[in-house]
């Protein structure tokens, strides 16, 4: 009894007005970490992580190579074990279950793993088999996909033939075969020209807002911005910040920027404002733009730049750490 | 851009058997594309032997061996011989380029597929082109008047066993081996002698004693004494004991291949 007074309560409660019905927030989240932690030896790649991610969303694993990404990606495709904590992804252990979870998901690594014995079309065909699919059915769906990604005509092409923007839509294609849930990506647009970016980049919204949900590793804060709703900073194996790309500016800098040379500046920073020192440049920040312009006007030298803020700023401040470096 | 196929209900997750023969299609594919340049030298390899020795050198050599006439005694040698090299290049060098160098292996593991799938996929794919070899060799060796009973149609079998015994022991090896240049060890200092003092080139029982006994010890002298049993029959064998080699062969398949998996699962897994 108590049992379904408690369920239909739960119900009511997602179906109340103030969210307009059943929200995506009301699903269970496809992904839940609770205290991740994962150990090579001495080294703590990932030191107690938590996060959730809601169906229908993008979350952005922010980081600096080394920072635990990619093991912290490999935790949640179920291909490697952890050290601590627990993992629930579509509401299982996806190391303990991996076929079942394996199965509902795609994954899109950073090295894109594209089979080079075969060509394009047979590396979906072989993979589709690994999921069990096989037939006109497998074979329309990649025919299909290969259209959507914009290699359709590339079907016998060897796959050491293409160019690097080409094998990432491939890649990108095979991680759609099976119809995912859960579409993780490493790295996606390392090492592409800006303009394959921006073209991978639009079809990645395009995806997410056909309510796939994506998980995404970057050290591109522009990637994060662009796709996420949420980011989590990375740091050292463990998450220092996880919001909104706005609200973690926001919650942790004031709205403007300028940034110039700190051994020309020895006047003290206008009132309310943060000053931060990373090297020889100086970033002082404050919420008026106007205050922070007369400032750097009257005092700012050298190489000057007045900008807003952006989540580098906030990954500087949190890591004490440039995200290239 | 073009439209994004519609969502499905989410497949059900694909059975052990259906993973593991996706693993074996994926390697029957690769292998299809290139089948001339991948066959040729294989199947060559002891052609070239039973010509230049079986013929060649067997020519001048009056006496019987096992009460064969030379090019007959080797047979069974050279059947044994492609099953095992075919498995043993299959699970060393072309193994560790896909795991090192291709990374193959890590995609498949990012889809439903198990590290046990990859490699119990992989070490069926070597048997079967262990059984694949034999069969082409054997056909061969039969036009050339080297085989003489009809129970060597079960020779592709024992090709397919012993290429499972071989890759098993392929894959303990390669699962220990840091850099590629170590596999010249497995061939040379374990592959070659096996092959040439456990029976192919002459009878082993009239080794010196001591040296006798260690050719009855390898895994290599049970699998030429197998296929002689087959391509020449019983009357034939080099011991009395010959009746019992098939049943080692099955036996060191089993054990070499659970091992020989066993090991590379954990040397994919970090």
């Amino acid at each position: 009894m108590v049992l379904t007074a408690d369920a239909g309560f739960r119900r009511d409660l997602v179906r109340s007005p103030e969210n307009g019905g059943v929200s995506a927030s009301a699903a269970p989240p496809v992904v839940v970490l609770d205290g991740v932690e994962k150990r090579f030896g001495d080294l703590v790649a990932v030191g107690g992580v938590s996060l959730a991610i809601p169906r229908g969303t993008c979350y952005a694993l922010l980081g600096p190579n080394g920072a635990g990404k990619s093991t912290l990606s490999r935790i949640i495709a179920g291909t490697a074990p952890r050290d601590g904590g627990s993992v629930s992804v579509f509401g299982m252990d996806p190391w303990r279950e991996q076929v079942r979870v394996k199965t509902r998901l795609g994954v899109v690594a950073q090295e894109d793993g594209l089979d080079e014995e075969l060509d394009v079309q047979h590396n979906l065909h072989v993979y589709g088999g690994f999921f069990g699919l096989r037939g006109p059915e497998l074979h329309a769906r990649a025919a299909a996909l290969l259209a959507f990604m914009e290699l359709g005509g590339r079907e016998a092409t060897r796959v050491v033939a293409l160019s690097g923007g080409m094998r990432r839509r491939l890649a990108i294609a095979r991680g759609l075969l099976n119809d995912p849930e859960l579409l993780i990506l490493d790295e996606p647009t390392t090492g592409l020209d800006p303009q394959v970016r921006h073209a991978i980049w639009a079809v990645l919204r395009r995806l997410r807002g056909e309510g796939l949900t994506i998980l995404l590793t970057t050290h591109y804060m522009e990637e994060a911005a662009q796709l996420a709703d949420v980011v989590g900073v990375l740091h050292r194996g463990r998450l220092v910040a996880s919001d909104a790309p706005d609200a973690l500016v926001r919650a942790h800098l004031p709205s403007h920027v300028v940034e110039t040379e700190a051994q020309d500046v020895a006047a003290a920073p206008p009132e309310g404002a943060i000053a931060e020192r990373y090297g020889d440049r100086l970033f002082v920040f404050h919420d008026d733009q106007e205050t922070l312009l007369r400032w750097a006007a009257r005092h700012a030298s050298g190489r000057t730049l007045a900008r807003a803020t952006s989540l580098e700023d906030v990954f500087l401040k949190l890591t004490g750490k440039a995200l290239d470096g | 851009m073009a439209e994004v196929p519609a969502r499905r209900a989410p497949p059900p997750p694909p059975s052990t058997a259906t993973r593991v023969a996706a693993v074996w299609r994926r390697h029957a594919r690769v292998y299809a594309d290139s089948f001339v340049a991948n066959a040729t030298p294989a199947v060559l390899e002891p052609l070239f032997l039973l010509l230049a020795v079986g013929v060649g050198v067997g020519r001048y050599i009056d006496a019987e061996f096992n009460g064969l006439p030379y090019r007959e005694f080797m047979a069974a040698g050279i059947l044994g011989m492609t099953a095992v090299y075919t498995a043993a290049f299959e699970s060393t060098h072309a193994t560790f380029v896909r795991m090192r160098y291709q990374r193959a292996y890590d995609s498949m593991l990012n889809s439903p597929l198990t590290t046990r799938d990859v490699f119990v996929g992989e070490i069926l794919w070597c048997a079967s082109k262990g059984l694949f070899y034999t069969a082409i060799v054997a056909t061969v060796l039969a036009v050339a008047g080297a085989i003489s009973s009809p129970w060597a149609l079960l020779a592709p079998v024992a090709g397919f066993v012993t290429a499972l015994a071989f890759a098993g022991l392929g894959f303990l090896f390669t699962s220990f081996v840091t850099n590629i240049t170590q596999f010249q060890f497995f061939f040379t200092a374990g592959l070659t002698p096996m092959v040439f003092f456990s029976g192919l080139m002459f009878p082993v029982q009239e080794l010196p004693h001591g040296l006798r006994e260690v050719a009855y010890a390898t895994p290599m002298f049970h699998v030429i004494e197998t296929f002689r049993l087959l391509v020449s029959g019983p009357s034939h064998a080099s011991v009395p004991w010959a009746w019992a080699c098939p049943f080692v062969v099955v036996a060191l398949a089993v054990a070499f291949a659970a091992a020989g998996v066993r090991r590379m699962q954990s040397r994919l897994l970090r």
